[in-house]
């Protein structure tokens, strides 16, 4: 039984659980729907009730009875590479390619509805309410006037991207940012913008959780710093408990979002609550374990691996 | 009209250097010139950065 993983070949976080797959011996296979058509081959036939399928690239070969889980980490558009690309291509190699994975009896890491359904902020923010964790005040709009009413209520706000940089420009950074005082907010109305509560923090907690292991890792941050991500505090990553309160919500969100991996960032703030700021179902955790030496590496291999889904664990199913 | 969010948007410069790895499609990981997976030298990676939490790729923004 196989293990499939969707990502680009350049993915080296990928790499660390390929690599421990192997350790184990277990089949893997790697693909980059990018390369699909050309570099890799697709053929489904459905035929006495059911799908009987293949994928090959690179000389590796998976047959859809021998699929155990899928792993989706960090996948290109279908057809990105064709010789003949566009979107109507890109459209019609997702329904071949994913139309035929959904049909498998497979576990997903994770699931690709689940997944788009995490993506979204303003969703991550009800569920971490449900789920217990502390969340700052916030506001999506397009509204200039409600944008400064906003700013004026909570003082110190900060502006987030609710979906990252603009694609196509990898050379534009977007952290999260302090408005200053007196703000225009007019070209609000020419995009929704997320506003929040700044929380002042005294270190960023990242927090991963597979299946129903927890690893959190903590990095001191300067005084006045908002965006972890940006510029070298001369602070490490290292492996923190988790609070059992924390763990209970994390439990929770996950299962509510039915997520099998998630990395959630929170601000540690001055009396030591965790805000919860985001949940990031496909994040990044490779820079935690490099810097902590916590095995999630190992532990997203184990997941990936089993045989049976855990009855305890999160489950991202169709 | 510009999104109000963009206006805090800047240029963040790509590195120049080449990661020192390629890919091995047998192996399927990428592999250092002597032949050893990426994923065994933690400096390298750490140095190189492609494993940050702002180093997705250009289709996602999973940080």
């Amino acid at each position: 039984m196989t293990v499939l993983i969707l990502t680009s070949e350049e993915d080296v976080t990928a790499d660390m659980v390929v690599a421990r797959l192997h350790g184990t011996g277990t089949p893997v296979m790697r693909l980059d729907p990018a390369d699909l058509p050309g570099k890799a081959v697709l053929s489904a036939d459905f035929a006495h009730g059911d799908f009987d399928g293949h994928l090959s690239v690179n000389g590796h070969v998976l047959s859809m009875g021998g699929l155990r889980s899928i792993w989706v980490r960090r996948p290109g558009e279908p057809a990105a590479y064709a010789e003949h690309s566009s979107p109507w291509l890109t459209a019609e190699t997702r329904q071949a390619l994913y139309g035929m994975l959904h049909s498998a009896a497979a576990r997903w890491m994770n699931h690709p509805r689940n997944a788009d359904q995490a993506r979204l902020k303003p969703w991550q923010l009800r569920v971490a309410h449900l789920s217990g964790f502390a969340v700052p005040p916030t506001v999506f709009t397009t509204s200039p006037r409600l944008a400064r009413e906003f700013a004026e209520e909570y003082r110190d706000v900060v502006v987030k991207s609710a979906s990252g940089p603009p694609p196509g420009d990898p050379g534009l950074a977007l952290p999260t940012t302090l408005v200053g005082p007196g703000a225009d907010f007019s070209a609000v109305a020419a995009g929704p913008a997320l506003l929040q509560r700044y929380v002042p923090k005294r270190a960023d907690i990242r927090l991963t959780s597979v299946g129903t292991r927890l690893f959190a890792a903590r990095k001191t941050a300067e005084p006045g710093q908002v965006d972890g991500r940006y510029g070298d505090t001369g602070h490490a990553w290292e492996p923190v408990p988790v609070p059992e309160r924390i763990g209970k919500s994390v439990h929770e969100y996950v299962t509510l979002a039915g997520l099998a991996f998630a990395a959630f960032d929170f601000a540690e703030d001055e009396d030591g609550i965790w805000w919860f700021l985001e949940c990031n179902q496909g994040g990044q955790f490779g820079f935690v374990e490099l810097e902590t030496g916590q095995p999630i590496s190992e532990e997203v291999a184990l997941w990936l691996a089993q045989r049976r889904a855990d009855r305890r664990s999160p489950e991202s199913r169709r | 009209m510009r999104p109000f969010t963009l206006n805090y948007a800047f240029p963040r410069g790509l590195p120049n250097a080449v990661t020192p790895y390629h890919f091995d499609p047998a192996r399927q990981l990428n592999v250092l010139p002597d032949g050893r997976p990426a994923v065994s030298d933690p400096d390298l990676l750490l140095a190189v950065g492609t494993t940050t939490s702002t180093a997705g790729s250009a289709t996602h923004f999973d940080d």
